[in-house]
């Protein structure tokens, strides 16, 4: 075997791009499931894209949808990945309660269907369940591998149903899946309707003279946010681990929405409170109070730790929307 | 007053018959779905010959919004289910569209139809204790953790929270109750404990040699049918939604339930008959349940009429008969 194989699912995301990153760093052959649409949604990784029929290309794309099982199980007999990455889901907490079935669906049915055409094809692979936070919703911080799950959105259910799923799997058929709980975990590729981004965004353009407010929901809601990049290390480290589990990713901190408007505004010189104004259709008919994950098993067991605290990641992510409108890409 | 309507999906299930009919005799209109009316044909033939029947697959979320819309049953007893966890690994796609993605359509329905007509009807989720599976409390209360280890019992989680979620978001009156495992004449044969009775009767009349079981050694807390569904019905009479564990308070093995059963047949030594096969043995097992009942008695005033001996010793003496008379279904056969 010269090299490893992995499959990424959602690989057009936040975190599907910076996994790609370093996998690809890694000298990974690396494929991607993308949906067919009528618009181009590769932005995030574009720049890791080259022609398939140049010579050493590394990163493939493929057409495929999460609701469409046999479709995943006859790429997955083809290109026997060692290792399987499950994070496409409807990934927006407050969609979910719009769009709760097709919440479900995507979120939560997909990956049975992905664990189960896993185990129709009987490749040998690795599977990651990019499990989350969310899943922990009323249950006070902090939070760990042995805090009880207490959804509160459609998306919460969804996911803790896949944890589930991931978890039977793993008990039942001896496959190698493990729950990655990753806490928020942010960067400048966050989609624009994402709270972090959205503020980070605005902030660039109030302090360019393009906009003058910007409008949040619940200020209050506390979170603990991460850097996207790191995250994904921790995804990967887990697969190659000696025995698979579940490990929460987090800092350890927590930052309300307010915080982290606040360290935006501050971080271009503005006072937060003259450029945030309230609109109550961002609240969720539920809400999560608190978050804060307690990652000491990934610590100790993965040697992972989380390096950008929320501050820093508040200024890198305006400092990058910035740079955004101020001139070409990158 | 206007009668009131109820609607309970899978009516034609062992739950759905007991509830139907204890419905009935309150002066309910019964509305039941099926996912088949020829398939359940000889169970609404026998016992529901009051319940205005629908055909209707409780996947078709939009089908069963128009059936509300038309009806606006006051109560909705959701038992429509992918009913068996040792079948529940072979399709684990079909099981979650049914027990989980199924129920979320119907909330939305009942939501949709809320905000547009108001209507507003109590809810009753058929939960399932497989939820709590390899369980970190004895007993387990209705705040105890879940550890599912079935596609049945994820997908029963699933719904659960989703209720719950439902309820805390929209102010929907939706109770999800907590059934532990309970019996009845009526279960079918592919349950381990009907397939014990009726084994057990033919053998005591010499028509069955031998029976072939899996695990023997996991314990349930075992109830009667016929007292969970009055503990649905209390709970839609509730002030406020909440969430009840149905259950007795006591957990068996199977081989209590093998040696009682062989017992009710009159033949002593059971452990003679059963064969063990391991084909018959689940990927993973739940090795024991055992439920707090505190809050249904005390908030619901809710007791069991029927002791586990009492509903053992029913589906033996109903099992005989069967095979007597050949008549696979009778309304006497529902009397404790």
């Amino acid at each position: 075997m010269s090299e490893k194989r992995a499959l990424i699912t959602g690989i057009t995301g936040q975190d599907g791009s910076y996994l790609a990153e370093l996998l690809l760093d890694k000298g990974y052959e690396v494929h991607g499931l993308i949906r067919r649409a009528s618009t181009f949604n590769t932005h995030r990784i574009d720049h890791l894209y080259k022609d398939p029929h140049d010579h050493d290309v590394k990163l493939f794309l493929h057409h495929a949808d999460l609701t469409d099982g046999t479709r995943l199980a006859t790429l997955l007999a083809r290109l026997r990945p060692h290792e399987v990455y499950h994070l496409a889901a409807q990934s927006h907490v407050r969609v979910s309660f719009d769009e709760p079935e097709f919440t479900g669906d995507v979120t939560g049915l997909a990956t049975t269907r992905l664990l189960e055409a896993i185990r129709l094809t009987g490749i040998d692979t690795r599977f990651y369940q990019a499990s989350s936070s969310e899943m922990f919703g009323a249950t006070p911080p902090p939070q760990n591998e042995q805090t009880p799950f207490y959804p509160r959105s459609p998306y919460g259910a969804a996911k803790v149903y896949s944890y589930w799923m991931a978890k039977n799997y793993r008990e039942s058929y001896d496959m190698f899946a493990v729950n990655g709980i990753l806490f928020n975990h942010e960067s400048p590729r966050r989609g624009e309707t994402f709270v972090t981004r959205k503020i980070s965004r605005a902030v660039a353009r109030i302090a360019t003279g393009q906009q003058k407010d910007v409008y949040l929901g619940n200020l209050e809601a506390a979170r603990d946010w991460g850097y996207a990049k790191e995250y994904v290390e921790a995804m990967w480290l887990m697969l190659q681990a000696d025995h698979p589990d579940d490990y929460v990713v987090a800092t350890g901190t927590s930052y309300t929405v307010r915080d982290f408007a606040r360290l935006a505004f501050e971080h271009v010189g503005l006072n937060w409170e003259d450029h945030v104004r309230f609109d109550d259709s961002y609240l969720r008919p539920a809400e999560v109070d608190n978050l804060i994950g307690d990652a000491s098993k990934a610590n100790s067991e993965l040697g992972w730790a989380a390096k950008v605290h929320t501050p820093e990641l508040a200024a890198l992510m305006v400092d990058s929307d910035l740079r955004l409108l101020n001139g070409p890409r990158h | 007053m206007k009668q009131r309507t109820a609607l309970i999906t899978g009516v034609a299930g062992q739950d759905g018959v007991y509830l139907a009919r204890l419905l009935r005799r309150e002066g309910y209109r019964v509305l039941g779905t099926v996912l088949s009316i020829p398939d359940a044909r000889p169970i609404i033939d026998v016992y529901l010959p009051d319940v205005e029947i629908v055909e209707l697959d409780i996947r078709n979320s939009l089908g069963l919004g128009r059936l509300l819309d038309q009806h606006r049953p006051a109560e909705i007893y959701n038992l429509a289910s992918w009913s068996s966890v040792g079948r529940s690994w072979s399709d684990p796609e079909q099981v979650t569209a049914v027990n989980g993605l199924a129920v979320l359509g119907m909330l939305e329905q009942v939501r949709n139809l809320r905000d547009l007509h108001g209507y507003d009807p109590r809810i009753c989720q058929a939960s399932s204790s497989e939820m709590f599976g390899l369980a970190s409390e004895f007993p387990q209360t209705e705040g105890s953790p879940h550890h599912p280890r079935s596609p049945y019992a994820v997908s029963k989680s699933f719904a659960h929270h989703t209720c719950v979620n439902y309820r805390e978001s929209y102010g929907l009156f939706i109770s999800n109750a907590i059934l532990f495992n309970h019996e009845s004449p009526l279960r079918p044969q592919n349950f381990v404990t009907r397939k014990i009775t009726s084994a057990a009767a033919a053998i005591s009349l010499g028509e069955q040699e031998s029976l072939k079981l899996g695990r023997v050694d996991i314990k349930r807390d075992w109830g009667a049918a016929a007292d969970v569904v009055d503990a649905m019905y209390l709970m839609l009479r509730q002030e406020s939604p909440d969430d009840f564990n149905i259950c007795t308070g006591t957990s068996h093995s199977l081989t209590d339930f093998l040696e009682l059963a062989f017992a009710a047949a009159g033949i002593a030594d059971w452990e003679s008959w059963v064969e063990f096969d391991s084909n018959l043995l689940r990927p993973v097992d739940v090795p024991e349940t055992r439920g707090d009942p505190h809050k249904a008695r005390s908030q619901l005033s809710w007791k069991n009429h029927q002791s586990f001996e009492d509903v053992v010793t029913a589906m033996v003496a109903v099992d005989h008969r069967r095979l007597r008379t050949g008549l696979q279904h009778d309304p006497q056969y529902l009397a404790g």
